[in-house]
């Protein structure tokens, strides 16, 4: 691995039962790099981002992040490797429905001992740069698609993370919204030198990353 | 743990929480009532030799008097010798002993029921003490009598009045109202014990039924430890043979009849169930809570919760919500003790230990001790309540820990 690679994984497969989901993949993520990771449903897609992300375990393989190896850590390890790394950005957007949008912010922040005023103020200002200052004490149920989905970033970004895991982040949305979300996406790369992992089946979308890897039938194609 | 989640959570899925606490604060009110009637019930059926100020009351049944003319014993109480009282009294658990003679005075114009009482003696009749409505109390070593109220209302006695008992004649020193007794050892005169006595070693019709000597009794009143009670009620039988009656708690108890007050074992059976739905409730809301936010613990566990984290935080749900549930528990049982407060209970006395002759009118009829339940809710019956509504919460969430464990992270994706 060069020495500007966040995140690695090496022959990753994962089986369940005989079910090869993904076969002996190999994929790197340089810093501050944009990658998509295109494919139909059901290529293993979003199988690999969990690989790399540390959600599940691979059958075989090793992945590397920030310098880690990390398959061989417990489920605690990895939540805490996750909680110091890793953003996540779901499709559905996975807010919490009983936190508001401050406190869905502060969700990763929650179990560390830091004064609660500092965590309202780390989530106040990046709700604040996602445009969502005014929404702070809003419930999910009280926010559009787009405004959710900007919460979630906000999340992703609140433990300073190297790199965001991004499933499908505008599959729920309508396509203003999702090129809005894109623009946000692209911005935070370039300003902020975030690594992003995006899933997407959407190959016009995909093509907005810096590069784009195909997957079929659990493999890298391209 | 973070109170904010917690506080939202309970807030928010307000129909899952009410449905959690309602349930287990049935259960916990329900493990309070039972055994705070179980209770009442036990303290009621001390009730009838607790006005006497006693635990125990001893007699024994003999014949029946030949002739009623004169001073008799009731058959249901004959002659209890003063070697028995003597060996009575050196039973283990004993506090104290109080003696007492009742007789049935069949005078040419009047029929008088008597009772030979210590005036000084706290355990038995002498109680009465307190219930003089006017002259005084016996004194010691006086010959001189007390009358009950409404007797003497009834034949016109008045205090300073001379009245003639078995040709003996007494200065009437006091009324005692006995309305409030125990309605056992009531009588209609009460002299002191030496003075009955006297009327009874004098008497030929008692003596010719049941012997009697200077210094025997027909009544003990016992005070004794409360733990000791059963088995020296099995003692008092052996030594004064099988026509003995001995009036205990238990007795009573049986006597009432009710479900709380025959069985322990009930009580205990249905305490465990109460306990046992209390916890199959805590249970099943945890689990379902638990399979309902998979997703949600996904989510948590993604972003950085530990394992640890997250149990942490859904035990305290459930703790704070079975505290919840032990404070409205506590507060349902002591509306409905307060509710069952005012139920009177009719402790039926047998008739062998009514004073009354069963010929005389009136006398055949059941008599009984009535008073309000005494129930209410103990301070160490209530803190057990609540200790274990949260233990119960604990002990749920502790259990569920493991199935928060088989929840993985990826379980966030599995919904996309």
């Amino acid at each position: 691995m060069s020495k500007s690679a966040i995140l690695s994984g090496e022959e990753l497969s994962k089986k369940y039962g005989s079910l090869e989901v993904v076969k002996g993949v190999s994929i790197r993520v340089d810093a501050g790099e944009f990658v998509s990771l295109v494919g139909k449903s059901g290529c293993g897609k979003t199988t690999l981002l969990s690989l790399l992300s540390g959600l599940e375990r691979p059958t075989r393989g090793d992945v590397v992040l920030n310098g880690k190896k990390i398959n061989g850590q417990s489920e605690d390890e990895l939540a805490l490797f996750r909680r110091e790394n890793v953003g996540f950005i779901f499709q559905s957007f996975n807010l919490i429905p009983t936190l508001s949008a401050w406190e869905n912010v502060a969700l990763p922040l929650f179990p560390l001992k830091m004064p609660a005023a500092e965590k309202r103020q780390r989530a106040t200002e990046l709700l604040n740069q996602m445009e969502m200052g005014h929404r702070m004490d809003h419930l999910p149920s009280a926010l559009s698609g787009g405004e959710k989905q900007r919460v979630a970033i906000a999340r992703a970004l609140v433990n300073h993370p190297k790199v965001i895991f991004a499933d499908e982040p505008t599959g729920n949305l309508d396509s203003a919204t999702g090129d809005a979300i894109m623009d946000i996406l692209n911005r935070l790369n370039k300003k902020e030198g975030v690594a992003i992992l995006m899933v997407t089946h959407e190959v016009e979308l995909a093509k907005k990353a810096e590069r784009l890897v195909r997957m079929h039938d659990g493999e890298v194609i391209s | 743990m973070n109170l904010h989640y917690l506080g939202k959570e309970l807030y928010y899925q307000k129909r899952r929480t009410m449905t959690a606490i309602l349930g287990l604060s049935i259960g916990i009110a329900l493990l309070i009532i039972l055994n705070a009637l179980s209770m009442a019930y036990r303290q009621a059926a001390h009730a009838p030799l607790q006005a006497i100020g006693a635990d125990i009351s001893v007699q024994r049944s003999g014949d029946v008097p030949k002739d009623l003319a004169g001073a008799v014993f009731p058959c249901s109480a004959v002659t209890i010798r003063q070697a028995e009282v003597e060996k009575i009294q050196g039973l283990p658990g004993i506090r104290g002993v109080g003696k007492g003679i009742l007789l049935w005075v069949f005078d040419p114009n009047r029929a008088w029921i008597v009772l030979g009482i210590e005036q000084n003696n706290s355990v038995g009749p002498a109680i009465l003490r307190s219930a003089v409505t006017e002259g005084k109390f016996l004194q010691e070593g006086s010959s001189e009598a007390l009358v009950e109220v409404a007797y003497a209302r009834q034949f016109g006695i008045k205090v300073g009045d001379m009245i003639s008992v078995a040709e003996k004649k007494y200065p009437v020193v006091g009324l005692v109202d006995a309305s409030q007794a125990a309605k056992i050892a009531v009588a209609n005169v009460y002299l002191p014990l030496a003075g009955a006595q006297d009327l009874a070693v004098s008497s030929k019709q008692l003596q010719s039924v049941s012997p009697y000597n200077s210094g025997d009794v027909n009544l003990l009143f016992i005070k004794a430890d409360q733990e000791k009670i059963r088995d020296m009620a099995a003692s008092l039988k052996n030594i004064l043979g099988k026509n003995a009656t001995v009036a205990t708690p238990d007795s009573f108890l049986k006597l009432l009849g009710s479900l709380f007050a025959l069985s322990d074992k009930f009580t205990l059976a249905a305490s465990l169930i109460a306990i046992l739905v209390a916890i199959l409730i805590a249970f099943k809301t945890m689990a379902g809570n638990i399979a309902e936010r998979a997703r949600e613990i996904g989510v948590l566990k993604a972003v950085g919760w530990t394992n640890r984290n997250v149990v942490t935080q859904l035990l305290m749900e459930s703790v704070v919500q079975c505290f919840l549930a032990g404070i409205l528990g506590l507060l349902i049982a002591q509306a409905v003790t307060f509710g069952l407060s005012f139920m009177k209970v009719n402790i039926p006395i047998p008739w062998d230990m009514a004073p009354t002759p069963h010929f005389l009118p009136g006398g055949g009829d059941q008599i009984f001790k009535t008073l309000r339940l005494p129930i209410h809710v103990p301070w160490a019956l209530a803190s057990f309540a609540f200790v274990l509504s949260i233990v119960i919460g604990g002990m749920t969430g502790a259990l569920l820990g493991r199935q928060i464990g088989k929840i993985k992270p990826s379980e966030v994706l599995r919904h996309e």
